[in-house]
């Protein structure tokens, strides 16, 4: 028998509402001269399950447009204005929950064969003041999907020492989401509820010589409110979660090579029990006056979260915790990307594509229950930005 | 002996430690303001990466900016 | 015994490095005090060098600039003005070019002549004497050698600031 499908909106397979970094108009010692428009248009495209992973249902995943606008303008001798605003349409389905196959191994059903289709609406406004040796900033958003709302508000500063060769960094910021999951009398899910984070983060940045630069910075975010996956049959989560992030960025120029190389490292903690690696690296590779080429790899691992199950077992007490939510499960993924940057006078042109391939094989730590909903994807975008 | 050695050897790190990061002056900084030397050279980039990698793993966080809300996948 | 060389040695830079930044020099340009003279080839080869001492008697306006400094970009242009509004009245701007490569500047001077002198400082020689601590910085110097404006950055706005006090320092003159 077939499980009905419902209509849902993906909003909710987020494990928090720590939200899409808006991107300040960050260390920079002076207000912009210009005003600089961009957009960027992406697809992308999770591979498709195969028939033995999936028992019943569709077998295609996620497909997803996005579309981002930035427009950032100097205001007056001081201060900088900057607006952000994106809207993603999707279609496509998720895993549901997971059961027994046939050969006994744990399979995993989606949800959406009728097709899911949602869109996400995103718009933010940010502000930032220019000191003598600092700056100070702000910005306030709120983003719309069918079943979810979020708001927040951030303030961030930073300070420059040592003949600005090196720069403190600090902020906050404060989310309020409220979600309304669709269908949820037919399928008996929550019919509304709340969440909310709170979240700090402190950089430091230094120049080390001419051509390089590094920065760490430490993020601790708190979520509490309600934090489980109301679209999957069985997901039960703590009300509250803490989470702290650290990362570590190196950039180096080569002179003789005309290339910069950029090495990302950030290790990430959370108390559901999920600790995790990521090594990003970067070859910017200069091509002439107008072109770069730049290459990029990204390995990343995760360990499982401590109520992770691969398979949902119905049976237990609604007062123990459990998920199988691939995205808590022990995994590694290594993603590689190419990019080709175009840059003109006021215009600068960016196409990239990147390909990311998760799995339980690649994880650093022990894996004791694979997932088999991990995903594959592909994505490409196109992206271009004026100044004036 | 073995503390003397140890309190040297922290008297060399440090002294090392300041040689180590040369006071760049001013006028020497071009090659550190080039665009692909800047932390976040496309803003959009790595905004689209971030918000997808957080809905397809559980980390997230330790950008410098942290914070705001989506329910986003 | 080499270890203990070694040691000394970098106790002995390390101290010397903090006295130099703790210290200041002597010849540290600030508003008030006289201007460092220099001597500095120009930017074109085939143009004569270019001293301060040579230009006493005119209000020089000195300025350190590159190629990659977006704000000495924007200020290059409307400093030409300037200089063609007051050049007249004994008016000089000086527009000292940091870049290295020097390639670099000459670059940015093929497509946005300047009428004014550019002398070339690759090795930061002048902008160490001057003290230059951020990009751009300007010096509004009298007839006499005395530097009555120091100027750092180049935001929206200031160009109004700094022609009054030309206007005002050549009107003193």
């Amino acid at each position: 028998m077939r499980p009905v499908q419902p209509m849902r909106s993906r909003s909710l397979l987020a494990l928090s509402t720590t939200a899409l970094a808006l991107p300040g108009i960050a260390g920079a010692d002076a207000p912009p001269l210009q005003n600089t428009l961009s957009y960027k248009i992406s697809n992308y495209k999770e591979d498709d399950l195969s028939r033995s992973e999936v028992l019943f249902g569709d077998l295609d995943r996620y497909d997803i447009d996005v579309h981002q606008f930035k427009l950032i303008t100097p205001v007056g001798r001081n201060y900088a204005l900057q607006v952000d605003a994106n809207y993603e349409s999707l279609s496509g389905a998720s895993p549901w929950f997971t059961t027994q196959g046939f050969d006994g191994k744990p399979v995993v059903n989606l949800s959406g064969a009728s097709g899911i289709r949602d869109r996400r609406s995103e718009i933010s406004v940010g502000g930032s003041y220019y000191l003598e040796n600092g700056r100070i900033g702000g910005n306030i958003g709120y983003s719309e999907e069918d079943d979810y709302r979020a708001s927040y508000v951030g303030i961030n500063g930073e300070r420059h020492f040592n003949n600005d060769l090196t720069t403190l960094a600090i902020g906050l910021s404060y989310s309020d989401d409220a979600i309304f999951p669709t269908d949820a009398p037919l399928f008996n899910r929550v019919v509304s509820a709340d969440k909310s984070s709170s979240s700090v983060f402190v950089s430091v940045s230094q120049i080390i010589d001419s051509v390089s630069t590094m920065q760490s910075a430490l993020s601790i975010t708190e979520q509490s409110g309600f934090l489980n996956d109301p679209y999957k049959l069985r997901d039960i989560r703590p009300g509250d979660k803490t989470q702290i992030a650290w990362s570590n960025s190196y950039r180096h120029f080569f002179l003789n090579a005309d290339a910069a190389l950029h090495l990302n490292y950030r290790y990430y903690h959370d108390d559901f029990g999920v600790s995790s690696h990521t090594f990003d690296m970067a070859w910017h590779q200069n091509l002439g006056d107008i072109f770069r080429l730049v290459p990029t790899l990204r390995y990343y691992s995760q360990s499982a979260a401590d109520f992770f199950t691969n398979q949902d077992n119905f049976l237990a007490p609604l007062t123990s915790f459990q998920s199988s939510d691939y995205r808590l499960s022990a995994f590694g993924a290594v993603s590689g990307g190419l990019g080709l940057i175009a840059d003109r006078g006021d215009w600068t042109a960016t196409l990239t594509a990147e390909r990311y391939l998760a799995n339980e094989q690649y994880s650093a730590y022990e894996v004791k229950q694979p997932s088999t909903a991990l995903v594959q994807y592909n994505r490409v975008s196109l992206g271009i930005e004026y100044s004036f | 002996m073995l503390a003397r050695m140890r309190c040297l050897l922290l008297l060399v790190v440090c002294a090392l430690a300041v040689n180590a990061c040369t006071p760049v002056r001013a006028w020497e900084r071009g090659q550190l303001a080039r665009t692909e030397m800047a932390w976040d050279a496309d803003g959009l980039e790595s905004a689209l990466n971030d918000h997808i990698f957080f809905s397809k793993e559980a980390s997230s966080g330790g950008n410098s900016a942290a914070g705001g809300g989506c329910g986003c996948n | 015994m080499a270890t203990v060389l070694t040691l000394r040695h970098s106790l002995q830079s390390t101290i010397a490095i903090l006295a130099i930044s703790i210290g200041s020099s002597a010849l540290a340009a600030e508003a008030g005090e006289q201007a460092p003279n220099f001597t500095l080839p120009s930017i074109h080869a085939e143009q004569p060098a270019i001293a301060l001492e040579g230009l006493r008697g005119k209000t020089v306006y000195v300025d350190f600039w590159a190629s990659w400094c977006a704000p000495c970009l924007k200020s290059l242009p409307l400093y030409n003005a300037m200089y063609h509004k007051y050049k007249d009245q004994g008016f000089e701007i000086v527009a000292i070019n940091v870049d290295n490569p020097v390639e670099d500047g000459l670059d940015f001077l093929l497509d946005t002549p300047l009428d004014f002198l550019i002398p070339s400082d690759p090795d930061g020689v002048t902008a160490e004497l001057f003290e230059v601590i951020g990009m751009p910085t300007s010096y509004l110097i009298a007839p006499d050698g005395t530097v009555k404006m120091v100027h750092m950055g180049f935001r929206d706005g200031d160009m109004e600031l700094i022609e009054e006090e030309v206007i005002k320092l050549l009107a003193d003159n």
